[in-house]
């Protein structure tokens, strides 16, 4: 589902030369789930980064289901990331000034794609957010921008979820309940997931464990 | 892959960013609506010059119409009339033209009555009405003033004319039914008589017409004449083109206009700055939504479309809100514009010019300013990936050297320092564009004041007021000495008013004059030699083919028109004692005798102009004797003198001498001093005196306000772009303190957190505004100053109206705008921490940075 190959991203030069990540090689299953645990700066967010196409790399090339992100255009990544990425982030990254429902909704409708009412209905049960439809982001709980980021990344069906460290900002029975419900969603939607956490009890929920450290998958 | 864009939900986003930023929402709006007004009014302004402009070379045209063929028949005229590039004709049948000696600088065609050329000439009577009757004429009132017709219906009217084939002259007479105000500008016009009459005065006209066009495209106008005329197989007849469209006018009509339009360019930059500056306080917060949007997929093309609707949004309501005061202000600026542009006069020029396009254009450029506005931090995020955006933090750090050495105590001013220190950026684009706009302002303000009124007076005119024979009003006009419109009882009561202060006489005969080889020959020498610029004399005068004509005539046998020129009281002081000598003097005791004159010509060179001091001409059949030789002083007559006169002498004598020689003869001028303190009255008096006898007056008071709206014209739009860029400044100014102070709400609750109170925090808000204030204060002040200085002063001695400017250093914009810096210094702190204050401690510990 997902290759990487020899991937590298430096930043700055010279003495202030950063080595992001330094020939990375990964190759992710379809539907399996995997857990990328390091040190802060160890390249983990640079990787996920790359895998969904919001960076660009130094070298190397990443493949996502069978689509090779180098040398996309602009407009390509972006449909690329709307059809076959599903992202979470720490920050939830929600649109403020658009409902709950809105922002779940939002990657189909900047597609243009009529929801699979059936599909949103069971997410949004699955996730317990039928109550909060109507509310706005700045109303909500950490743990249900949460949940409706997750939701947000399963509407479009994408290939691919990613998230970076989605129980960062949670509280640890919140961040148990946030983990086992995206472990639960990828399995029952047959989604590929890729994980960032500094939690290694999050981390062994995961089918396989990646570890970086100073931007190299340590063996 | 399918490239699928929704562009629907770029609206949803963007009405939905207007119900929740209904603040910023409301000072973008307002920002456009003032960028609106600036280009709405800018662009009335200079499409009202143009359109002036282009009207003032039709008035001196004579005719609305873009061409005039002449010497059609009737046939060839209906052709024209019906070819695919005419839009429409106005047909004149002339019988004739006047040919009265004091009619040589205008043409006046005697013509049956024709209304619709009579419009498109502003040939219509205002007094009285067209004929209708044999017999009678209708007249314009140069015409009527430099024949002397009195200005009444029924008036008897005795005219010279000859026939349109100038195979005849005749005189004949008719009675005034009517007359209009001349055009001043224009040298042609009518003089109306009846079908009738005319067919009564020529029953064998021949069918000549000249017929006036109207195009549908005024450009090219000689090319698509030529073309007429080919189509119809009419190659050679005779036309003249409307100088409104010729290239060269249209050459400066266009650089007279174009500083107008380039104001435009100025609005638009500082607009951009301006919206941008309201965009920016929450620039972080922007590029963060785009980096979020577009990181969820969001293609480019959607982000254009969101700034399209974003624009739209704004741009609706602001825009029209914009037009209205913009054309308030247009409406007050107008007449003071549209006057020292071009001199129209009576209805407000900004309904007479009246046109939709300086609302379309205004519209356009400010849709295309906020376009540029709202799209800068999409183009920011454009150049970064989503992943840097979601993370762009606005704040910037303080960068430079790390402290070292003792730990040191953070009090309020160290905090207050540092604050300040992370704006600076902001203040520097506030303080560069403070310090332009108040340099360029306090600079032209300097001009303004400099500009001297009295000094201007003191080199334009000799007297307070300059009372004109009616055929003497204009340089259009011939001066015709039977005029006699000053009469001696005008003459009296002007001696006899109270506020008269000084007076004299001016009367000008032209007399035949010989000047034999003696005398000739110095003043043919001067003028066949070179002057101090090494060009030859007579060269200089290459434009007036009247005077070399005069000029040849008199080189060759001495023959030329002297001027006999009776002088007394204010006119004899002003062309004798202040006059500027070239040779001999002047004795005032001696000239009274009636025996002298003095000589006075156009050069300040002596012997160029004038016969040399001692000896004698003929004048009128008795001798003088040359006393002194004068420069002419020109302004100090009114009207023109005969084309034959063009090459003359003038000859100086005292009044009695000149009504001993020419009995009889008007007044031309007379100039009055007064007492300046009861100029109204005088004026008041002076009005009903000369009423409605067509007397001109030249008053001190006219130039004073025709001097005052020259200045007010070259002035407007310079300032306007310097109050545009103050603004801009004043804005940035504020915006720095706002952007500075609110991006630090979630730092300002740390320090609550760690125990400021809100009085310390107001305090370091307070100190952090006076710390801005401060510095542009300390910036502004000298570098304004000196600036000024050495620019005003330098304008001053090198400009070209150095003449008449008078150095005065004023920093009154500079003083106006320090205490409204300095108030904004005090008041939008305390504005930005009330709120801030509004939400709590934990709430914007929790908010993003």
């Amino acid at each position: 589902m997902i290759t990487v190959r020899k991937l590298k991203k430096y930043y700055g030069s010279g003495e202030d030369l950063v080595r992001a990540l330094d020939g990375v090689d990964l190759d992710v299953a379809q539907g399996e789930f995997v857990a990328i645990v390091g040190a802060s700066g160890s390249g983990k967010t640079t990787l996920l980064n790359m895998m969904g196409g919001l960076d660009v790399p130094t070298e190397g090339e990443v493949i996502v289901d069978g689509v090779n992100l180098s040398g996309m255009r602009e407009e390509q990544l972006a449909v690329f990331r709307r059809k076959k990425v599903g992202f979470i982030f720490q920050e939830y990254n929600l649109v403020p000034t658009l409902t709950v429902e809105e922002n779940i909704l939002f990657p189909l409708d900047l597609d243009g794609t009529a929801p699979d009412q059936g599909f949103f209905r069971e997410v949004t049960e699955l996730l317990g957010l039928c109550e909060r439809m109507q509310a706005y982001p700045n109303m909500l709980s950490g743990g249900l921008k949460q949940r409706v980021a997750i939701a947000r990344a399963l509407m479009a069906k994408p290939a691919v979820i990613l998230a970076d460290e989605p129980t960062g900002n949670l509280d640890s029975k919140n961040g148990q309940n946030v983990a086992g419900l995206l472990k639960m969603t990828a399995q029952v939607y047959h989604r590929t997931l890729v994980m960032i956490t500094h939690n290694q009890e999050l981390a062994q929920l995961a089918d396989r464990v990646v570890c970086m450290e100073d931007g190299r998958i340590r063996t | 892959m399918i490239e699928n864009n929704n562009l629907k939900i770029c609206r949803r986003l963007v009405r939905r960013e207007f119900q929740f930023h209904k603040g910023r929402s409301i000072l973008l709006t307002a920002a456009i609506a003032l960028v609106s007004m600036l280009c709405t009014f800018s662009f009335s302004l200079g499409f009202m010059v143009y359109d002036g402009l282009v009207y003032n070379y039709q008035i001196q045209y004579g005719s609305t119409s873009h061409m005039i063929y002449y010497g059609l028949n009737s046939t060839q005229a209906a052709a024209i009339a019906g070819h695919a590039d005419v839009k429409k004709t106005v047909l004149l049948r002339a019988v004739g033209v006047l040919s009265d000696d004091m009619m040589e600088y205008r043409n006046v065609k005697l013509a049956a009555v024709a209304p619709r050329w009579a419009e498109s000439t502003e040939a219509v009577p205002v007094c009285g009405r067209m004929p209708e009757h044999d017999g009678e004429i209708a007249l314009d009132e140069l015409t009527m003033q430099s024949l002397a017709v009195p200005r009444k219906e029924g008036a008897e009217v005795t005219l010279r004319w000859t026939s349109v084939d100038g195979s005849k002259e005749r005189v004949d007479t008719f009675r005034l039914c009517g007359w209009w105000n001349s055009n001043m500008g224009a040298t042609e016009t009518c003089a109306w008589i009846s079908q009738e009459t005319a067919d009564r005065l020529c029953p064998d006209t021949p069918d000549s017409v000249t017929l006036g066009v109207t195009l549908y495209r005024p450009d090219d106008l000689d090319a698509q004449a030529e073309k007429i005329l080919r189509d119809l197989g009419m190659a050679g007849t005779v036309y003249t083109t409307n100088l409104a469209f010729n290239e060269v006018r249209m050459d400066r009509v266009n650089s007279k206009t174009v500083k107008f339009f380039w104001v435009n360019i100025a609005v638009m930059v500082c607009g951009i700055l301006m919206v941008y500056s309201v965009i920016r306080i929450s620039a972080g917060q922007n590029v963060r939504f785009y980096g979020r949007i577009k990181s969820l997929g969001m293609s480019p093309r959607q982000i254009r479309r969101f700034l399209s609707s974003q624009t739209a949004y704004l741009c609706l309501p602001a825009i029209p809100a914009g037009w209205i005061p913009g054309f308030v202000l247009y409406m007050v600026t107008a007449p003071y514009v549209i006057l020292g542009a071009g001199g129209l006069g009576g209805e407000n020029p900004a309904l007479q010019f009246f046109s939709l396009k300086p609302f379309v254009c205004s519209g356009l450029l400010s849709w295309l300013t906020t376009w540029a506005a709202c799209a800068l931090p999409a183009r920011f995020v454009g150049k970064i990936s989503p992943v840097r955006a979601m993370a762009f933090y606005d704040g910037s750090g303080t960068r430079g050297k790390k402290r070292r050495g003792n730990h040191r105590r953070t009090g309020l001013v160290h905090l207050a320092l540092s604050g300040f220190a992370r704006s600076r950026g902001h203040a520097a684009l506030a303080a560069g564009s403070l310090l332009f706009s108040l340099s360029m302002l306090c600079v032209l303000w300097t001009q303004y004041v400099s500009i001297d009124v009295e000094k201007y007076l003191e080199d334009s005119i000799y007297s307070d007021y300059v009372i004109a024979d009616a055929s003497a009003v204009t340089g259009l006009q011939r001066y015709n000495p039977v005029s006699c419109s000053i009469t001696p009882e005008i003459l009296q009561e002007l001696e006899n008013h109270e506020a008269v202060t000084g007076i004299g006489t001016i009367r000008t005969m032209e007399v035949p004059m010989y000047a034999d080889e003696e005398e000739r020959a110095g003043i043919v020498e001067s003028f066949e030699g070179r002057n101090e610029e090494g060009i030859v004399r007579k060269e200089v005068m290459a434009d007036s083919p009247d005077w070399l004509a005069g000029y040849e005539k008199y080189r060759e046998t001495g023959a030329y028109i002297g001027i006999a020129t009776g002088l007394d009281g204010l006119a004899l002081e002003t062309a004798l004692e202040e006059g500027e000598y070239v040779e001999g003097f002047y004795d005032p005791e001696r000239f009274a005798t009636g025996k002298y004159v003095v000589a006075s010509g156009a050069s300040d060179v002596s012997f160029v102009s004038t016969p040399p001091v001692g000896s004698r001409v003929e004048i009128g059949g008795r001798f003088f004797e040359v006393m002194a030789g004068v420069s002419y002083r020109s302004r100090m007559l009114t009207g023109s003198d005969s084309r034959a006169a063009q090459f003359n002498v003038s000859y100086y004598m005292p009044v009695q001498t000149y009504e001993e020689l020419f009995p009889g003869s008007g007044i031309r001028n007379v100039m009055v001093n007064i007492d300046l303190d009861r100029q109204e009255e005088f004026e008041e008096f002076l009005a009903e005196l000369t009423g409605d006898t067509g007397i001109g007056v030249e008053m001190r008071s006219g130039h004073v306000w025709n001097f005052q709206n020259a200045r007010f014209h070259n002035y407007i739009i310079p300032m306007f772009v310097g109050s545009v860029l103050l603004l801009i400044g004043i804005l940035n100014f504020a915006n720095a303190l706002v952007t500075g102070m609110i991006v630090r709400k979630k730092e300002l609750a740390i320090y609550e957190s760690l125990g400021m109170s809100g009085r310390q925090i107001r305090r370091l808000f307070l100190l952090e505004g006076m710390l801005h204030g401060g510095v542009q204060i300390f910036i502004l002040v000298p570098v304004v100053s000196v600036v000024t200085w050495f620019a005003g002063r330098w304008w001053v001695v090198h400009s070209s109206v150095s003449w008449c400017a008078t150095w005065k250093f004023s920093l009154l914009p500079m003083w106006i705008v320090l205490p409204v810096l300095a108030g904004i210094a005090a008041t939008v702190p305390l504005c930005c921490l009330h709120v801030i204050m509004e939400e709590s401690v934990t709430q914007r510990l929790r908010c993003e940075q």
